[in-house]
């Protein structure tokens, strides 16, 4: 199931936003990483460790089909992201093509905060986790709200 | 301790419609509230309407989810609410999760948790849905009880007003140490009585101030909990002094059978058989009073307003112009598992809206076939209330109600609800000169005199007309079946004419 282009334009916002207010040189792993992380903190936090777990991994799944590069990617008991990075040796992966797993599963996630809580309760949440960067710009695309 | 040193409890809204005046004029401010009721009556529902009527940016509001339902699913059929405004989250409304350290911890790690998080938000009201899942668990440094007396202390201290939300059962209210430490303890019921659901809340307790006693219908709506007070939200209304103005029917005739109308504030009964003319009678008060300026309500029960209103124009009388000018509002009251209280609502926010002064209800028989069966059974009861409240500020209401047309009794009503009327006027069939005619009796004024007279009626296009004199001719008429007078039939004998001479 396809999530709204505006999901996946907030999840490639959300990663540059935190490559850039991090090192430039970190790799978009740790950009994936440190949107999960931060998203995991803010959502277990409001809905429970459990919750959250079960939501990623349902996330998680819708991922990879959509992404071979998350392949080795799992979601441990409290939630965390392990794997992710790591490629099957057999699949020959784009190296380029392989950060977009990380966007795919944001994504997704995001996907399922707008499915479950609707599109205010979702910036609502994300507002809390990403108290500085300008969601509500980012939530239009071409300046035109989407 | 003097007048001027008492400490002002500050009376927070409760975002409930109709439960602030339960309450006695709203929450007091910084109390230890718990809410307890079976699973689905409505009690995250309440808690969520008062945190979004009080939640500030600058006093946020902290829920406390433990373990149960996710917050992420709460908050997704939560926020079908009206009064669900998103925008109030993160900033003046947090979830926090608890699941895991109750899972992990203990009530004295829940509780400092709790801490934690209120020393850094300095909430102004905090719930714990559902404290009662902790108790379930095993618990080994700290037991529920001293777990509530310390939350209970150190968030009056913080000066936060507190909703403990828990599944309670009816037999698990007595004895309970837990409620002791309360200040307000809010039981939500829900029965199903037959096919229809009947939600029923009350105050068993509140401290430093008055609430409304007694069971309180709600109803949950789009717009979430609803109450219902048993004094029909007219609590501090000063009852109206004993009217002398009589009101019109109209009809002079009747007027003059009346001791010059209607007392103003009195409720009258209507009574009779079917096609007897109630509802023309009740047609031709509710106009006339328009036609003086009172503006008047009409509940029906039994056809739709339109078709009320056509009848009307069918008697010569226009209720469509003073529907369109805000005069008059005829109300149709029929949804399934409706409760007095609830038909009372409508009646009077229609009351206030317009400043009505008469009131039909038309009829009391359609009434409680209208109510849910499991409100059937308070219905007079109901129906004192909801006369007393009513006639106490000055509205007039007339009522009909069917009764079986006996030819050897003369009921009032079937309802024996006669004790609720000031006023009764009693409609009936009778059989005379192989005619099946009408007549009517004032059978009590309880504001004065009134006419003992029988008389004969028609209706007409113009609606009742009361003919001729009272009817001297027959003995027995209110049994139906009158006999002619010895007097009378003497004189016909004489003058060879049957026919009643003084009709007119």
């Amino acid at each position: 199931m396809a999530t709204p282009p505006r999901m996946r334009y907030l999840a490639r916002y959300l990663l540059t936003y935190e490559g850039m207010s991090a090192k430039s040189s970190e790799s978009m792993e740790s950009a994936t990483l440190c949107v999960y992380e931060k998203l995991r903190q803010s959502l277990s936090a409001f809905a429970g460790v459990a919750a959250f777990e079960s939501l990623a991994f349902r996330a998680l799944t819708q991922a990879k089909s959509e992404a071979p590069s998350l392949w080795a990617v799992q979601i441990a008991a409290d939630g965390s992201l392990h794997g992710l990075g790591e490629f099957e040796p057999q699949i020959d992966i784009d190296k380029d093509l392989a950060g977009e797993g990380g966007t795919i599963l944001i994504d997704r996630l995001l996907g399922l905060l707008l499915i479950f809580l609707g599109e205010a309760l979702t910036l609502s949440l994300l507002r809390l986790a990403w108290p500085g960067a300008a969601l509500d710009d980012c939530n239009s695309e071409n300046g035109r709200k989407v | 301790m003097s007048a001027p040193d008492k400490v002002t409890i500050n009376k927070l809204p409760t975002g409930v419609p109709g439960l602030d005046e339960i309450v006695g004029g709203g929450l007091p401010e910084f109390s230890f509230n718990i809410i307890a009721g079976a699973p689905g009556s409505g009690k995250t529902t309440l808690a969520h309407q008062f945190v979004f009527a009080n939640a500030t940016p600058e006093r946020p509001a902290l829920y406390f989810t433990v373990l149960g339902e996710s917050a992420i699913k709460m908050l997704r059929y939560q926020q079908q609410y009206t009064f669900f405004d998103p925008a109030k989250l993160p900033d003046s409304i947090r979830f926090i999760n608890l699941s895991q350290v109750v899972l992990e911890k203990d009530l004295g790690a829940v509780l400092e948790e709790i801490t934690r998080e209120v020393e850094k938000a300095n909430p102004a009201v905090v719930v714990v849905d559902s404290f009662r899942t902790m108790v379930r668990k095993p618990q080994s440094d700290m037991d529920l009880q001293s777990f509530i007396q310390r939350l209970a202390l150190f968030l009056a201290s913080w000066q936060a007003t507190t909703f403990l939300i828990g599944e309670y059962a009816e037999d698990e209210l007595r004895d309970n140490p837990i409620f002791t430490v309360a200040d307000g303890l809010f039981w939500l019921r829900q029965t199903t009585e037959r096919n229809s659901i009947v939600r029923k809340l009350q105050i068993i307790k509140l401290r430093g101030q008055a609430s409304v006693p007694g069971l309180h219908t709600f109803r949950i709506t789009d717009a979430g909990v609803q109450a219902f007070s048993r004094t029909f939200g007219l609590v501090g209304h000063l009852k109206d002094p004993p009217s002398h103005r009589r009101l019109s029917f109209g009809i002079p005739e009747l007027d003059k059978m009346l001791g010059g109308g209607v007392r103003q504030g009195d409720s009258v009964l209507v009574a009779g058989s079917s096609g007897t003319g109630k509802s023309v009678l009740a047609t031709q008060f509710i106009a006339e009073g328009i036609r003086q300026g009172e503006p008047g309500i009409v509940a029906v029960f039994e056809e739709r307003p339109q078709a009320y209103a056509e009848r009307a124009e069918s008697l010569g009388l226009d209720l469509e112009t003073p529907q369109k000018d805000g005069k008059l509002e005829i109300l149709y009251l029929r949804p399934l598992d409706l409760s007095v209280d609830e038909t009372m609502h409508s009646i009077l926010d229609a009351v206030q809206k317009i400043g009505a002064k008469r009131l039909v209800i038309d009829s009391l028989a359609g009434f409680e076939m209208a109510l849910s069966p499991g409100f059937r059974a308070d219905f007079r009861e109901s129906l004192y209330r909801m006369i007393f409240a009513l006639t106490g500020i000055g509205v007039t209401i007339l009522s009909t109600v069917e009764v079986d047309e006996s030819f050897t009794e003369f009921p009032f009503s079937t309802y024996s609800i006669s004790f609720l009327t000031d006023d009764i006027i009693r409609l009936r069939y009778v059989s005379i000169d192989g005619q099946l005619r009408k007549i009517m009796v004032v059978i009590k004024m309880r504001g004065g005199n009134h006419a003992k007279d029988i008389r004969e009626y028609e209706i007409t296009d113009k609606g009742v007309v009361i003919l001729g004199k009272r009817l001297t001719e027959f003995q027995g008429l209110i049994s139906g079946i009158p006999v002619r007078s010895s007097r009378i039939a003497q004189q016909e004998k004489f003058s060879g004419d049957p026919t009643i001479k003084d009709r007119t």
